[in-house]
């Protein structure tokens, strides 16, 4: 197995002193490892970090507790308890179940909620070793992936020129769940927290650092749920996933893996709402959802709209 | 610490102070199912980074911003009821360190440090986790069981191992075994179900995936008849 590069380690005791290093832009921070440590040992980033930071260290950032307006989950929570929590399992039902879908049980011992949504894209031209292609994502002129193998990427079009798809699973879960990123500088709206960054996925500053996840508590006779289509039952990506909240007639949807940042479909919100949720109202809305959907040149990707439709479909199902 | 270079067996320069594992389990004398202190002088390259390390913990409020010399951290951990002193450099993985330093090989390497495959599993603090992944500068007071350790105290695990047939080569099996004595730790009555969630990180090339859930629920009926 390939020895990780060297570098310099250093155990933060605050999150303020974990910023400043951070700050430096020579430093990387680290949580459960399972994103850092593989683009490390990979050398897949143009820039080694000198420096890595652990948020470990740092006390007081593993937590889930509910007050009467919200539930708040530390940064550093692992995907696990999530997935294991009672109080998230029966109120919070999309976040627990996404938190169980992902990955394998082994990182979800190691993997934090933070770093779930903080991870870097997986499109496999990013991810080749020794940073083998320069793409937009590396700071290059280019997305290898339009021309090349794009079966996996966006049936949304690109951001900045960028056609890889987010591949959280928790994400979605929280946009559906109309959750709040709460980090050391400021609180941000699910919605906005990611976007197309070199080579991050998020709208984070390099000395910013999530400290918290805030969910508002669901509305009385509401409910969520999250589906995930991948080829293997555990260990993969998703392929597409799909998260919804419904409350009071209302359906907050999100579909991820789809797009470079989870994908709202408001022509499904609207077509559902007011309605009851069935077979039909819900297919309609599966439609509605990839009305906009275009296949990458070589229509290679084009499975992922079929899938995409219904995984909207089935996921609002689980909620009628 | 000493600058010593040592000659294996057949004549070979080894790295400056380094201690193979062989050179080790001659050395150290460890007796093999007590427990016991066992003290692995192993050096860093730099032997000032040693002192910057120290340096840097004690004025726990200074900031660092550029540092020329990664540090070597000294550490002490329990692996399978042994305890250890190493010092270790910070580009460590865990299962280098249990592997490679302290001389027990049952964590695999199959997925090349990915975090796919699961060969690497052990349990740490309780939790089944990828060793690969796993920086050994970090696991400071850490509580580390392997296969070994797991076979040694007798867990019934293996014994339904063999009895149903759940491997082949043996090369997943310290993974699968380790994440399986863990679902029994957490869960004295696992369902079939369970059990596939649980091992759904653990890989066999041999497919011998059927096998498995047989085993664990066969161990968990053993766990609750002793």
């Amino acid at each position: 197995m390939k020895t990780i590069k060297k570098f310099t380690h250093i155990d933060a005791k605050t999150v303020d002193e974990a910023a400043s290093i951070l700050k430096s832009g020579k430093a990387s921070v680290l949580s459960g490892g399972t994103d850092l440590l593989g683009t490390m040992r990979f050398e897949v980033l143009p820039n080694y970090p000198e420096v890595v930071v652990n948020l470990k260290s740092v006390s007081g950032l593993e937590y889930i507790k509910e007050d009467t307006t919200m539930l708040r989950i530390g940064a550093l929570t692992r995907l696990e308890d999530i997935a294991q929590n009672d109080l998230i399992k029966t109120r919070y039902s999309a976040l627990a179940e996404a938190a169980h879908r992902t990955a394998t049980p082994h990182i979800r011992e190691m993997g934090t909620i933070a770093g779930n949504i903080c991870q870097l894209t997986r499109c496999w031209y990013f991810r080749l070793p020794d940073n083998r292609f320069n793409c937009v994502r590396k700071g290059g002129r280019q997305c290898y992936a339009v021309q090349g193998d794009n079966r996996y990427h966006s049936i949304f079009g690109a951001v900045k020129s960028c056609f890889a798809v987010n591949p959280s699973d928790t994400a979605p879960a929280l946009v559906a769940l109309n959750a709040k990123i709460k980090t050391n500088k400021r609180l941000i709206e699910a919605e906005e927290f990611w976007d197309m960054a070199v080579p991050g996925s998020t709208v984070l500053a390099v000395d910013e650092i999530v400290t918290e996840i805030q969910i508002p508590a669901p509305a009385a006779g509401s409910k969520s749920a999250f589906i995930k289509f991948a080829i293997r039952k555990s260990i993969d990506f998703p392929i597409v996933n799909c998260a919804v909240s419904v409350a009071g007639g209302d359906a907050r949807i999100c579909l991820n893996a789809v797009y470079n940042k989870p994908f709202r479909p408001t022509a499904a919100e609207e077509s559902i709402r007011g309605k009851n949720i069935d077979e039909t109202t819900a297919e309609a809305a599966g439609a509605a959802a990839v009305q906009s959907a275009r296949a990458l040149p070589g229509d290679r990707n084009k499975w992922k709209i079929q899938i995409a439709k219904t995984m909207v479909k089935r996921a609002l199902l689980a909620c009628a | 610490m000493s600058d010593d270079i040592k000659k294996s067996k057949n004549g070979e320069k080894q790295r400056t102070g380094h201690v193979s594992r062989r050179d080790f389990l001659k050395d150290a004398g460890l007796v093999v199912g007590a427990p016991a202190i066992g003290t692995i002088a192993v050096t860093s390259k730099e032997a000032s980074a040693q002192d910057n390390a120290d340096k840097d913990q004690s004025e726990g409020s200074q900031i660092v911003t550029t540092v020329q010399v990664e540090a070597a951290k000294a550490i002490e951990l329990t692996v399978n009821g042994d305890k250890y002193r190493c010092t270790v450099e910070p580009n460590w993985s865990l299962r280098q360190l249990i592997r490679d330093e302290i001389g027990l090989t049952s964590p695999k390497d199959w997925c090349g440090g990915l975090g796919a495959c699961g060969s690497c599993t052990v349990i740490m603090n309780g939790r089944p986790i990828l060793s690969c992944l796993t920086l050994a500068c970090e696991c400071d007071g850490a509580d580390i069981e392997t296969a070994e350790g797991i076979a040694k105290s007798g867990h019934p695990i293996i014994q339904a191992y063999i009895d149903n047939n759940a491997f082949q080569c043996g090369y997943c099996t310290p993974g699968f075994v380790c994440t399986s004595k863990a679902l029994l730790d957490r869960n004295s009555n696992p369902t079939e179900a369970d059990a596939r969630d649980a091992l759904g990180g653990n890989l066999c090339r041999c497919a011998t995936y059927q096998q498995h859930p047989l085993a664990v629920l066969q161990a968990a009926r053993n766990l609750k008849n002793t």
